[in-house]
């Protein structure tokens, strides 16, 4: 293969890896810029929007190279980001050549196999540990720590079922508030405040409306907004199952 | 209320989660560890909107200069140390009285709510331009 070709080949995936682990598109830019210029590219242009990229290299000898890669899931996943930032350095040093990048690149990309019990445990222990943290007894953690483990249990099937983000949000909401409610009739002392709010803080937008933020600060409007618009949709999806679930229990009497 | 239990959980808290949004094994405690000062700060001013303001002010603080000395992306430490200042309980109470038809009370637990997540915006982007700014100046002054 031709070594122009490696080199575009690696610096697309290295942006697209960032893009779809849910890191900040400036970072994804950066990356394409850095490793160009150690891989010996004198012009690059990139845009990198949340569900997209498009660049184009210019090199006297091959004259101008342009791609578009399309995004289409995203999953926060932050050892890739940096497993890729530590990648891009090192080519931007010129400790590693293109094809070494891209082999390493594409093992990252490889869809890795999860600890799927491990992060059951993570959400129920975070889930649980955040109701402690506002206020809730050692009842309120039980009953927090089972809604988190079941949201992490349903959520991954939807995902891989294609199911909208913003549809699963509204279902996590729901299966929460719905699980406080039926603690607080299983067992007495469950006060559902703290409960829910616990329960949900891990499902909350943190690190999707913090990027959104910093894109649009920096510059990068477009990424800035649809961030912004995915972040505001997600919550208010969330919200919405709760609601549901509160007015439909309301309707019942219990 | 018990405060070394409520940080003890909100350290665990902020743990988990850098574990379920699969953050490298080395950045965890750190982050960890940024969390509950941060959550401590916040505490101590009173949940105020100033006082997320202050609380992500420090942690976006910490998490710059431990991004620089341990040589990692900031995003790797702010994404489990801001967590615990997400404003759940505003969201959950909000949702709680528009189902009982309090608008008035719904409208502005909303609006607190909307304010704080601002206010922790604002002090994430006034570190990480202030500490751009000055990684920028010294990359100019090492060029020759």
């Amino acid at each position: 293969m031709e070594r122009i070709t490696v080199t575009l080949d690696a610096v697309c995936l290295a942006s697209q890896i960032i893009l779809e682990s849910g890191g900040e598109t400036y970072r994804a830019e950066e990356t394409v810029e850095r490793m160009c210029q150690g891989l010996g590219v004198p012009k690059v242009d990139v845009l990198a929007l949340p569900t997209g990229l498009m660049l184009t290299l210019t090199t006297p000898e091959h004259g101008t190279l342009s791609r578009i890669v399309r995004v289409h899931d995203r999953a926060t996943d932050l050892t890739r980001i940096d497993q890729c930032n530590s990648i891009s350095r090192q080519v931007a040093q010129g400790a590693m050549t293109a094809e070494e990048a891209l082999e390493k690149l594409r093992e990252i990309h490889r869809p890795g196999k999860d600890h799927r019990w491990l992060l059951i445990g993570a959400s129920a222990v975070s889930a649980g540990s955040f109701t402690v943290m506002l206020g809730g007894g050692w009842m309120d953690f039980i009953v927090s720590f089972f809604c988190g483990a079941l949201v992490q249990l349903v959520l991954p099937p939807l995902a891989k079922g294609r199911v909208p983000m913003q549809i699963s949000s509204m279902i996590a909401g729901a299966l929460t508030t719905l699980t406080a409610l039926l603690g607080t009739l299983a067992l007495s002392q469950v006060h559902v405040e703290p409960v829910i709010s616990g329960a949900i803080m891990p499902l909350l937008p943190g690190l999707a409306t913090t990027n959104a933020i910093r894109d649009t600060i920096r510059g990068d409007l477009v990424s800035g907004g649809a961030r912004i618009m995915e972040a505001v949709l997600s919550a208010v999806m969330l919200a919405a199952g709760i609601g549901l679930m509160l007015s439909m229990w309301g309707g019942i009497g219990l | 209320m018990n405060w070394g239990l409520q940080l003890a959980a909100c350290f665990l808290a902020a743990v988990s989660f850098s574990l379920l949004v699969r953050q490298p094994k080395s950045s965890m405690l750190v982050s960890g560890f940024i969390a509950v000062a941060g959550y401590s700060v916040f505490l101590l001013l009173g949940q105020s909107t100033l006082a997320y303001f202050a609380a992500t002010l420090l942690i976006g603080f910490s998490c710059e200069i431990s991004a620089r000395l341990l040589k990692r992306a900031t995003t790797l430490f702010v994404t489990g140390a801001i967590i615990p200042l997400v404003p759940g309980v505003g969201l959950y109470n909000t949702m709680r009285y528009v189902v009982e038809g309090d608008y008035h009370q719904a409208v502005s637990t909303g609006a607190a709510a909307i304010l704080g997540i601002c206010a922790i915006a604002l002090a994430i982007t006034t570190t990480s331009v202030i500490f751009s700014a000055v990684s920028a100046r010294r990359k100019r002054r090492a060029a020759p």
